[in-house]
């Protein structure tokens, strides 16, 4: 599963915030709910003021929130920070890795700790069970100076509190004009602020903010298809897809046609984890006809053996792998899996090897493809509140130096460290050198999860990709909408956590799981929805319908 | 029968030592109670001295159990309060048995419980043989270095984590791996996938435990099988006793006493085992099949942050565990064995 695939499964809590004290808490014990819906005046206060700056022109600009794309590597690059930024102050850090962990103290920390002129030590923890290590960092308060939290991972924190109680609050340095102090900053998007709002007050740096963000899309192998005689597919709705799966399919030479894409299939079969039924009631995404619809669609192409083994086990594992080696022709999965390593890593495996995406479309086939968007970033960071206003400060420098846009000086060292070293530059851009992707930049993502400046696409090697991937975005952006709540960081009282948490629905385990793979039935399920609203679901509804109510009383909604 | 009287010829001999001592410490029982409290002070002042070195010795495994076992279920009082990380356990509201409440009444719950029990029989009856029939068949080999050569390979796979050894069967039975991509090729369009089919996962799973752990399990039974006097073997031999009759009447009741104290033990572990096991292969064949109590309890305490409802899972399996544990023991001692402590 992709980093990005528990955007789906939490896609609840997701967005930001502002809040002010509207509703009592439903059920017995908790503190009084906070949530909801700051007004946009309010919400104008808070937030920093956006201050575009536009390096270098990209080769293609962004269309509807699509991220803007470079085929080269600029020549000359620039310095945006003057000063050195730190005043050698000493931090901590953690953020997750997905990978091997670098050892501490290598090259490429010591390079931009000296560029930084202060120590920050970012401790990188296994990616895999962050979630799980969390808990016990705020509740022991054992938090470093400075911590990523995904906010998707936020829900069990409590993190409302969790903010107020243990979280530097950056509203009185960063909110309207004061930002202006700090312009790499000031250019990120002022939607990726929004992400790290909680109760009205402004706690998280964002990283990797876009506005065109979404869970997942469908990839193919296109060079597969050319070999088989296909060409470039045309899927225009939910049987195309089916034909396709089925001409492809050719399990007796080990090639499925599909992986587990029902992590997707909320694109096509619309539906998103709040929405309005047709007479206008706030529904779950679990009530939806569309959600019964693709788990019945994924239930027939396991039965027809559409889907790889290893998939309908739930051995994701292997997922990636089983892709380049051509055992399966049809994926799903995040924007972030498009890129220059992954076009390196295919190749390596098998020579031709091309991925591309299928254009977003509507199961029925008629009427304009949606795609609900999700918030501009999930990837937030933390200060501690134990630091001192003079090392809040220090940081806020130090992490202007770290939002240096594409194409800065800054941002070269942050993503590839010292050429010669971590790096070689080639005909074609920074490449990062067999020891450098062990530690460096990039490829371990440190400084880039504390905060980084808005998302660029360039593949350094790879112009073919980026040209694939930007112009896909291009055509496609248009399709995203914003779902009820996006971009509201809704606090729910602790007694509605255990429903909030969808557990029953968990998609790797949960009750949609088992009817795709023919173990439960739809009336199984039925009576699952049943259960979870008996068990505090249907109070949980109450409580998005009263957050829904107080939204349009304030007119942002 | 020859061999039945050897052996009765002998086992009065150890019993009678036995209680010659029980008698004895009675007796000295009965001599220290007159005393009164001053010598009895002094008296337990002098056996304290006496096995200063022996306590001194278990002092390190108290101190473990201590703050690795006893310390840490003062937590298991959130299972009673509507537990908040920022509140802790002092501040944290009491909400009394509703979490009980809740558990009893989600059918998930009891799935899982229905599960584990199901799951546990099935490797207690499959599984718990194989290791005394692996531990008699290598007692039986007469070279040493082929006995060594079978122990070592048998119980090298105990060392594997689940993690592989699951890893290494879905390689093989999974539907993608060596045996189904035979099939396939040889004209089998859809062969069975024994990986995530949840009618015969009970077997599944069994088989991995046997090979993982059967090798290893192997050890206590060899040990209780060296302790077996050659004498009586020899014995019986010579009074024309043949292999199957000194199986029964010697080897097997040598290792009478072992086998049940691992019973027991065994049935404390009934409803805990298979953690890893369990968590790995859940998205295989799904919660219907493999959703056991411990993972119920990770699944909507850890993962979901219900860590109320989380202990209330586990405090339910802890005391279930020790009711069975002890209701095991006293059948053990009902029908006059040692148990996990000799009465």
């Amino acid at each position: 599963m992709s980093r990005r695939g528990f955007l789906t499964a939490t896609a609840g809590a997701l967005g930001t915030v502002a809040a002010q004290p509207l509703l009592s808490a439903c059920g017995t014990g908790g503190a009084p709910a906070k949530t909801g819906a700051a007004s946009t005046s309010l919400l104008q206060r808070i937030l920093p003021h956006y201050k575009p700056s536009s390096l270098i022109k990209p080769d293609y600009p962004s269309v509807a929130g699509s991220s803007p794309a470079y085929l080269s590597y600029p020549s000359s690059l620039v310095r945006t920070v003057a000063d050195t930024p730190g005043s050698g102050g000493s931090y901590t850090a953690i953020t997750p890795l997905w990978g091997t962990i670098p050892s501490a103290g290598n090259p490429f920390d010591q390079a931009v700790n000296q560029a930084l002129g202060a120590t920050v030590s970012v401790a990188p923890a296994n990616g895999n069970n962050y979630s799980t290590v969390l808990p016990q960092l705020f509740s022991g308060n054992k938090l470093p100076d400075w911590i990523q939290v995904p906010t998707f991972w936020a829900p069990p924190l409590n993190f409302g509190q969790a903010a107020a109680d243990r979280l530097a609050d950056l509203t009185p340095y960063l909110a309207g004009d004061k930002i202006g102090q700090y312009p790499n900053l000031a250019a990120i998007f002022s939607s990726g602020w929004e992400a790290g709002i909680w109760d009205d007050k402004l706690y998280g740096f964002p990283s990797y903010t876009a506005t065109f963000n979404y869970g997942y899309q469908l990839y193919y192998r296109a060079d597969l298809l050319d070999k088989l005689g296909i060409g470039t597919p045309s899927v225009k709705s939910i049987s195309d897809l089916w034909d396709l799966a089925t001409e492809v399919n050719d399990p007796k030479a080990k090639r499925w046609a599909l992986g587990d894409i029902f992590g997707y299939l909320y694109q096509p079969f619309n539906y998103a984890l709040w929405m309005l039924d047709d007479k206008g009631n706030l529904i779950t995404q679990y009530e939806s006809e569309g959600i019964v619809e693709a788990m019945n669609w994924m239930a027939k192409a396991i039965k027809a053996g559409l889907v790889h083994p290893d998939q309908v086990a739930g051995n994701y594992g292997n997922g990636v792998t089983e892709f380049y080696a051509g055992q399966m022709v049809i994926v799903s999965d995040g924007s972030g899996a498009w890129n220059a390593a992954d076009a390196q890593k295919g190749q390596a495996s098998n020579k031709g090897y091309t991925r591309a995406s299928f254009d977003f479309f509507a199961a029925s086939g008629s009427g304009t493809p949606k795609m609900p968007l999700e918030a501009a970033t999930a990837w937030t960071s933390y200060l501690n509140k134990g630091l001192s206003p003079k090392q809040v400060e220090e940081c806020l420098r130090i992490a202007n130096y770290l939002a240096a846009p594409f194409g800065s000086i800054e941002y070269n060292l942050l993503n590839y460290g010292v050429a010669g070293v971590d790096y070689t530059t080639t005909g074609t851009g920074p490449q990062l050198t067999a020891k450098g992707s062990q530690y460096a930049g990039s490829a371990v993502s440190t400084y880039n999860f504390l905060v980084s400046p808005n998302n660029t696409v360039y593949n350094a090697g790879y112009p073919a990709v980026t040209k694939a991937s930007a112009t896909w975005a291009q055509r496609n952006a248009g399709y995203g909408y914003q779902p009820l709540f996006y971009e509201l960081n809704v606090v729910v009282p602790n007694s509605l956590s255990s429903a909030n948490a969808f557990t029953p629905f968990n998609p790797t385990s949960g009750i949609m799981y088992e009817v795709a793979r023919g173990r439960a039935s739809i009336a199984d399920y039925q009576s699952t929805l049943a259960t979870w609203k008996r068990n505090g679901g249907n109070k949980l509804k109450a409580f998005y319908e009263g957050v829904l109510a107080q939204q349009k009383k304030l007119g942002s909604a | 029968m020859t061999d039945a009287a050897t052996s009765t010829a002998r086992q009065p001999r150890a019993s009678v030592v036995a209680r010659e001592a029980t008698t004895l410490a009675a007796g000295a029982r009965r001599s220290a109670a007159p005393g009164g409290a001053q010598r009895s002070g002094r008296r337990w002042w002098a056996r304290l001295r006496r096995d200063r070195t022996l306590l001194i010795m278990t002092l390190p495994a108290l101190v473990l159990l201590g703050v690795f076992g006893y310390a840490p279920m003062l937590g298991l009082v959130m299972a009673f309060q509507d537990y908040d990380l920022y509140d802790g356990l002092l501040h944290s509201p009491w909400v009394g048995l509703a979490n009980f409440q809740q558990l009893f009444s989600d059918p998930g719950f009891w799935q899982a419980f229905w599960n584990t029990l199901s799951l546990f029989s099935v490797q207690l009856v499959l599984f718990f043989p194989i290791p005394i029939a692996l531990a008699i068949l290598l007692d039986s080999l007469q070279s040493r270095r082929l006995k060594s050569v079978v122990q070592a390979v048998a119980t090298l796979p105990h060392f594997f984590s689940f993690v592989l050894v699951v890893t290494i069967f879905n390689e093989v039975f999974g539907g993608a791996g060596l045996l189904d991509t035979f099939l396939r090729s040889h004209g089998v369009t859809s062969p069975f996938d024994f990986m995530t089919d949840p009618g015969t996962f009970r077997l599944l799973v069994t088989s991995q435990l046997i090979w993982k752990e059967a090798g290893w399990s192997t050890i206590v039974y060899l040990a209780a099988l060296s302790a077996i006097s050659p004498a009586l073997h020899e014995a019986a031999a010579v009074d024309g006793a043949g292999y199957w009759r000194r199986l029964r009447h010697i080897t097997l009741p040598g290792l009478k006493g072992i086998t049940i104290l691992l019973l027991i033990l065994n049935l404390g572990f009934a409803l805990t085992f298979g953690f890893e096991q369990m968590l790995i292969q859940l998205p295989a064949v799904g919660s219907g099949a493999a959703q056991v109590i411990t993972t119920f309890s990770y699944e909507n305490g850890i993962v979901a942050g219900n860590y109320s409802y989380g202990a209330a899972a586990g405090l339910f399996l802890g005391v279930t565990s020790v009711i069975l544990i002890l209701g095991a023991n006293k059948v053990a001692h009902l029908f006059g064995e040692d148990g996990l402590y000799r009465k």
